[in-house]
């Protein structure tokens, strides 16, 4: 019998079974995916943005599906802090998966406010900082564009995450992702994590109106892949590499060949997000998919693709 | 009796046994699947269709209206409702009716028998018969009929004594689809009162002009009678209104834009009262419905 593949990695000093995450607000808190996936067999499980006070979201139509992909604008509707600290963290504590936590605001104080009390929770492995919304009118995207913001922000809430790992989610809707990412990693993150939706528009040319109530929304899946790849070879080559800072890729995933570019072109863990909507229980098979390629192309450990692109 | 709760919903495969034309735009798609994978299900849930890999039909084949939309490359499953569902031993058989729209429904036409597609269901939480009813007014318009005639079915058997009064609006005779079952034995038993927008059938105008006229001239014990209602949300608004004046239970199947249908996507918000409280929160269609008590949706139309 052959030896089994080793594909757990070494994530900013968590180790994780293997490269698998789920992607932020495409599982909920992981209840709702018990009856199709069995969350354990991932490397981690990121939960839905978290905002200080609950968020309904935007009104509908919040979500239109388009060529080889989906544009959302919900809003960052989530149940708020209190109530998920009491009825989600006891049922992320039977996870064995490294939980982060999606973490959202209006303003600096808001992320602070989530992430010390956040902190203070053993169940949590790391935060994932979200300043890449774009559908939201306050906070979102608008820390993540300016580099000098990102460096605000992003100092404030390392302080406040104390010992947890710090992510932070990177908007391909930048002239330039490295500068933002370098700001990043300078303010004190631990990883980086790319890329967000792009922001898009759908018009229905019958009556001339935007589709999404929103005007505008967050594009997603298969259709943002290629571009995906790109930024994440790009921040990998100019900043995550030489800093020693790991990268999780994400951005249209569907199987383990996809996975395997994103990891070859510089990610350590991928992100599996709009597919969950497809294949609830995707991301195990993308696992599975991962272990097939390298146990055919005789990889040994899944650290010698990282970054491999010629 | 509670009969509201979930049963367990998973994803498995199912295969085509038929997949018929029944008019012009509307087919039927009957499914066969183990009974282990679909144990049971309630009338008013529904099921999430992996179309993606079914092929589209030969351009010449291809409707006119439909000849842009069908270029759409499509990535998201499809919610459907289901009319029956019959296990006989190991196998159960699912049917839905589907009227073809676009891309997804477009693609459907071309399953033929022995196919395979990817099935996650059964979803959302289904009707539910209160304690008590003795009758039962069904208000179901165009695609909204086909949940109802499960339930029209499902209570004839379960409740043997429970008076069925179907009023049913289409746009056109042929889009009567409450009607296509007719030679049904259990459906015999059902009163029917028909409302089509060219009078190709029953009364020429809305089926809610027909459904206020009847509880005018008949009245109702409030307490034993329920309204059931599935169909576009301006007629359901108008169900709801009637239900409120008159004091009557009354349960919708809504309708919305849904990525996943397992309560991950957030995308199917219906806007609902909380009792006691002024502001309002949004419920999810896929999870807490798409079966709602009228009292508690808030209409924007």
């Amino acid at each position: 019998m052959t030896k089994e593949v080793d594909i757990s990695v070494d994530f900013a000093g968590i180790k994780l079974a293997n490269p698998v995450f789920t992607a932020s607000g495409t599982c909920g808190y992981a209840d709702e995916l018990a009856d199709f996936m069995d969350v354990n067999a991932l490397g981690g499980f990121i939960t839905k943005s978290i905002t200080l006070k609950p968020k309904k979201g935007n009104p509908i139509p919040r979500m239109v599906e388009t060529d080889s992909g989906m544009l959302n604008a919900i809003g960052l509707a989530n149940i708020g802090l209190e109530k998920f600290i009491e009825e989600k963290i006891p049922l992320l504590e039977q996870i064995s998966a490294a939980i982060f936590v999606n973490v959202a605001g209006e303003s600096i104080e808001d992320y602070i406010a989530v992430v010390e009390r956040l902190a203070a929770e053993k169940t949590i492995a790391g935060l994932e900082l979200n300043i890449s919304c774009p559908n939201v009118a306050k906070g979102g995207i608008s820390f993540g564009t300016d580099p000098a913001q990102v460096e605000e922000i992003t100092t404030s809430v390392k302080k406040a995450a104390g010992k947890k790992v710090l992510m932070v989610k990177l908007s391909p809707c930048v002239t330039d992702i490295s500068t933002i990412a370098r700001a990043a990693v300078d303010a004190g993150a631990d990883a980086l994590s790319l890329i967000n939706t792009l922001t898009a528009m759908a018009i229905d040319i019958e009556n001339r109106k935007p589709v999404l109530a929103n005007r505008t929304g967050g594009l997603s899946g298969p259709a943002i892949k290629p571009v995906a790849v790109y930024l994440v070879n790009k921040v990998y080559n100019e900043v995550a590499k030489s800093s020693g800072i790991p990268i999780m890729g994400l951005g249209g995933i569907r199987t383990g060949a996809d996975a395997v570019e994103f990891i070859i072109a510089g990610a350590s863990a991928v992100g599996v997000g709009t597919w969950n909507f497809v294949e609830p229980d995707g991301p195990v098979k993308i696992v599975e998919g991962i272990k097939k390629y390298c146990s055919h192309h005789k990889i040994s450990h899944i650290k010698e693709l990282i970054g491999s692109v010629e | 009796m509670n009969n509201c709760s979930t049963a367990n919903r998973g994803i498995f495969q199912a295969t085509v046994c038929e997949n018929k034309q029944i008019s012009r735009r509307f087919y039927q798609l009957s499914l066969e699947t183990s009974a282990v994978t679909f144990p049971n299900s309630k009338p008013g849930q529904f099921l999430e269709l992996d179309l993606s890999s079914a092929a589209l039909p030969l351009t010449k084949a291809i409707p006119v209206e439909l000849a842009d939309i069908s270029q759409r490359k499509i990535l998201l499953r499809r919610p459907f409702s289901f009319f029956n569902v019959a296990t006989d031993g190991e196998k159960t058989t699912l049917d839905i009716l589907y009227c073809v729209l676009g891309a997804g429904t477009l693609r459907m036409t071309t399953l033929s028998k022995g196919d395979s597609i990817s099935v996650i269901g059964p979803l959302g939480n289904g009707f539910c018969v209160p304690q008590g009813k003795q009758t039962a007014l069904l208000v179901a318009g165009g695609m909204g009929a086909p949940p109802l005639q499960h339930l029209a079915e499902t209570l004839l058997r379960d409740y043997p004594g429970i008076r069925i009064i179907a009023f049913v609006g289409a746009k056109t005779k042929e889009e009567l689809l409450f009607e296509t079952e007719l030679g049904r034995p259990a459906t015999e038993k059902i009163e029917r009162i028909i409302a089509t927008d060219d009078g190709s059938a029953g009364y020429r105008g809305f089926i809610t002009d027909c459904f206020t006229k009847w509880l005018k001239e008949n009245p109702v014990t409030t307490d034993d009678t329920i309204i059931y209602s599935c169909g576009p949300e301006e007629m359901l608004a108008k169900v709801a209104q009637t239900a409120k004046e008159k004091n009557i239970d009354c349960q919708i199947s809504m309708e919305r834009l849904m990525a996943c249908g397992i309560g991950l996507c957030q995308s199917c918000a219906v806007e609902c009262r909380v009792e006691g409280e002024d502001q309002t929160v949004y419920k999810l269609c896929c999870k807490d419905g798409p079966v709602f008590d009228t009292k508690e949706v808030v209409f924007k139309l």
